[in-house]
């Protein structure tokens, strides 16, 4: 049976939307009944299936109406709250409990940190001037006090690099050398004289341990099954039963073509949030980033359930890699992007507004409190095509491990790994702006270093950093360099 | 024809079925069908709701297929409606397994649940400690099944009830090839073991480089698999001597199957690749997409692979004879039989295409 849908009071159908907006159709449609007796404005964009609307719908139109006038205050209120910012005022203290009126200052943080950026603000003639972003408005868990191993963590702005040209030989992972470079990688960053006693500084025997690896882009470069392996046995070594860590991401088909179901350990919990795109059963409600960057059906993205109410700490593998649209995926999109539904959205070729958007999901409650620890997956370098790309051409044996509390701070030094190495191939930066790089031919893409399908955005790092989730000034950063081998 | 192997040509399903993964047990790929040219039409195609994982089955008039929203369905073939469904309590990423009058699968709720072929009444189950992800083989009367528990188990196909278990160290998602008298399964350790029908004892383990996925296939007296190491073993038997082996680009989930001498086999390279049982030599690869996982299917002279749709290649060079976008699934198998393809995509449809 073809489903009718309605997109802007036109009649389409489903075969012809776009696969985010059946994405976005989908996690409406299961939490249309909650938000109806929360009397949330929001089901506003509830549809019809068939030739007539549904009976929510009209109602609906009318919340809508209503929420556009709510959202235009907001937007005058937002001029106010800038001045503040601007100010130097404190936003938000750590008690603050949740409200609406969270939603405009988390929203002013973003939008400030992208313009005093300058990046786009201050584009010349040739390059591209992008849009602000929207409004980003926040609806988080209520904390008695942040966790101080939240982020920016116990070591803001330290960062410890290991490097060993052995841990990744014909493209294999060396699961012993992984291991001793975590060892060293996790004394150094805590002062500790032993492995165990540092990881004790993380995680405690009661826990139930999060690892939120990135699998997108597996099979040809993931967070190493080899490292996941080795923080397992880590957080063991803590006292952590297996049964109470998981190891998790968004897409579990993701998870099946890196085949991590197989290669855990026996006892521990894999986890794949949703099974396809259509698939909202694995988010939590109460708790969401709301904007509406491209007049999309869904302007909601819910934190994962495991998140939200089954993990109490998250250690962030993610990989080293560029990013397509936000110029790298590094700590802070594997763990904010990751972590929330209906992400895609944020970026339509050629704009993205992937800055401010992963700082703010990455500020969310308790997302911010329970991630603890980075350990950032540099076995293999991505330095174009990510995050999915399988061309080996674009994919350097770097041998790097980056180990910090900081995500921001891991991330800055990643853009200058990612920068350089790009630079040693004659490819643009990262940052470029010129039009001509752009290409809406993915296959291009995929095999030309030189175009991309969207004006990246690595300023999403910088912004983070101003909404106080750790240190993006290189010459503040604590960069310790290790070579092992 | 090795005296293991014996035992089960003379229990091969008849043609027209396709009782377990890549048809059955001898994993020989189905590779009796007349050979299907360029596909024109849809005879039907069924949505069932939730995404696909496993490979379709085909047992009789009927197609069982199980998903992630924790049903199996048995689908008319002739019209490509439901006739049941069972409602597991968990998802099922397990390819079903006919037996007699039962449908055996596995489940995540740690169970293999055996239901009634004609109406989907439960007839059994059998826990285990974990999710159940590789397909029961059944084999004199035992089913064999691995569990993400890291056991091995053996259970009366006519009552569910446990004969045996044995602990292997890591996950086992690779279904078994069930011998006269041994079992052959990898595991997520990177072991390949043998185990003795009857009681489960470990007769002989080898180590790989990875994790096994891939379910292994026995060829006179070869065994056959592939590793997350990136290569393709070939094994003796009778005490595990590596007898050969072949790397690939990236690591192997996929499953061999095997005709004439060659096994087909796919690897995360995006390659499928023909060696000769004998030695381990190439024949060709051919590359099949981005990414491989799914074990290939035969039909005389023509081996078929889903990635990210459904293609036909020349057994005997490589050569792409003609492509499918539909049957989005990257894991599993069609089935052939009598000039139809069933396949099974992750967005939950079900397509008849001839």
């Amino acid at each position: 049976m073809t489903r009718i849908l309605y997109l802007a009071g036109r009649r389409v159908n489903s075969s012809n939307v776009p696969r985010s907006a059946l994405g976005d159709w989908m996690v409406r449609k299961r939490y249309t009944s909650r938000l109806c007796k929360c009397n949330d404005f929001s089901v506003s964009r509830v549809f019809g299936t068939d030739k007539n609307e549904s009976p929510v719908y009209s109602v609906a139109r009318a919340a809508s109406r209503r929420r556009k006038k709510i959202l235009r205050t907001v937007l005058a209120i937002q001029e106010k709250v800038i001045v503040r910012f601007f100010g130097g005022r404190k936003l938000r203290g750590p008690d603050q409990a949740m409200d609406r009126r969270t939603f405009v200052k988390r929203t002013c943080v973003g939008s400030a940190a992208l313009f005093l950026g300058g990046m786009d603000g201050l584009a010349s003639d040739d390059e591209v001037k992008i849009p602000p972003p929207p409004p980003i408005d926040v609806r988080e868990a209520p904390l008695a006090k942040r966790s101080p191993l939240g982020i920016p963590g116990l070591y803001p702005g330290r960062v410890v690099e290991l490097s060993d040209r052995r841990s990744i030989v014909g493209n294999r992972v060396s699961q012993p050398i992984v291991r001793q470079m975590l060892e060293r990688g996790m004394r150094e960053l805590t002062g500790e004289s032993s492995a165990r006693a540092a990881w004790a500084k993380f995680v405690e025997p009661k826990d139930v341990v999060g690892v939120k690896i990135n699998p997108s882009g597996a099979p040809a470069c993931c967070s190493s099954p080899e490292l996941v392996r080795e923080i397992i046995n880590a957080v063991q070594s803590a006292g952590v039963p297996p049964r109470n860590i998981v190891v998790y991401d968004r897409f579990g088909y993701e998870m099946d073509m890196g085949s991590y179901q197989v290669l855990m350990p026996p006892g521990i919990r894999v986890l794949g949030v949703q099974d396809d795109r259509l698939d909202a059963s694995g988010y939590d409600a109460e708790i969401y980033c709301q904007a509406d960057f491209f007049g999309e059906w869904e302007t909601r993205s819910y934190m994962a359930s495991v998140v939200a109410r089954q993990v109490d700490k998250i250690i962030n593998v993610p990989t080293l890699k560029d990013h397509s649209a936000s110029g790298v995926t590094g700590c802070l999109k594997n763990v904010g992007y990751g972590t929330f539904s209906n992400v895609a959205r944020s970026h339509r070729a050629p704009i993205s507004f992937t800055n401010p958007l992963i700082g703010v999901m990455c500020s969310v409650e308790p997302l911010r409190s329970k991630t603890v620890l980075n350990i950032m997956d540099g076995t293999r370098m991505v330095w174009h095509g990510g995050p999915l790309t399988q061309n080996q051409s674009f994919i350097y044996q770097a041998g790097i491990l980056l180990v910090s509390t900081d995500p921001v701070a891991t991330d800055t030094i990643e853009l200058g790994l990612i920068e350089k190495k790009r630079q040693e191939q004659h490819a643009p930066s990262v940052w470029e702006r010129n039009p001509k790089s752009i290409t809406a031919n993915t296959g291009e893409f995929y095999q030309d270093a030189n175009k991309n399908l969207f004006y990246r955005q690595p300023g999403h790092i910088a912004a983070a950093g101003k909404l106080g989730l750790g240190e993006s000034d290189l010459k503040k950063i604590d960069h310790r360099q290790l070579l092992m081998g | 024809m090795s005296r293991e192997t014996a035992a089960f040509a003379a229990t091969s399903p008849a043609e027209t079925e396709w009782v377990t993964l890549l048809r059955d047990n001898t994993r020989a790929g189905g590779q009796g069908a007349p050979p299907i040219a360029a596909l024109s039409r849809a005879r039907w195609q069924a949505r069932i709701g939730a995404s696909i994982r496993s490979a379709p089955v085909l047992h009789g008039s009927t197609l069982y297929v199980a998903s992630l929203s924790g049903k199996l369905h048995a689908i008319n073939v002739e019209t490509g409606r439901e006739k049941w469904n069972f409602a597991a309590p968990k998802q099922i990423y397990s390819t079903p397994s006919p037996f007699q009058e039962k449908v055996l699968f596995g489940c995540d709720d740690g169970k293999v649940y055996a239901v009634h072929q004609d109406s989907g009444a439960k007839l059994w189950e059998a826990s285990t400690g974990g999710e159940v992800w590789a397909s029961p083989v059944v084999c004199q009367g035992t089913a064999y099944f691995g569990s993400a528990d890291g056991h091995l188990y053996a259970a009366d196909a006519g009552t569910g009830k446990l004969r045996w278990k044995q602990a292997l160290g890591g996950r086992v998602y690779s279904t078994a090839y069930a011998a006269e008298k041994s079992i052959y399964v990898g595991c997520g350790d990177g072991h390949a073991h043998s185990l003795n029908a009857a009681t489960g004892k470990i007769q002989w383990s080898v180590l790989t480089g990875n994790g096994i996925d891939s379910s292994p296939a026995l060829v006179g007296g070869t065994l056959l698999f592939g590793s997350e190491d990136f290569f393709v073993y070939a094994l003796d038997a009778n005490s595990g001597a590596v007898l050969w082996k072949y790397e690939t680009g990236l690591g192997i989930s996929s499953s061999p199957a095997v005709a004439d001498d060659v096994a087909y086999i796919g690897s995360k390279d995006g390659f499928l690749y023909a060696l000769a049982v004998q030695t381990g030599e190439l024949k060709w690869k051919t590359r099949a997409g981005e990414v491989v996982t799914a074990p290939p299917v035969f039909s005389k002279g023509v081996v078929y692979v889903q990635s990210w749709g459904t293609m036909a290649l020349d057994a005997a060079t490589g050569k792409l004879l003609w492509r499918a976008g539909l049957g989005g699934s990257v894991q599993g198998a069609p089935v052939i039989a009598e000039g139809v393809v069933y396949v099974a995509g992750n967005g939950g449809e079900v397509y008849a295409l001839e």
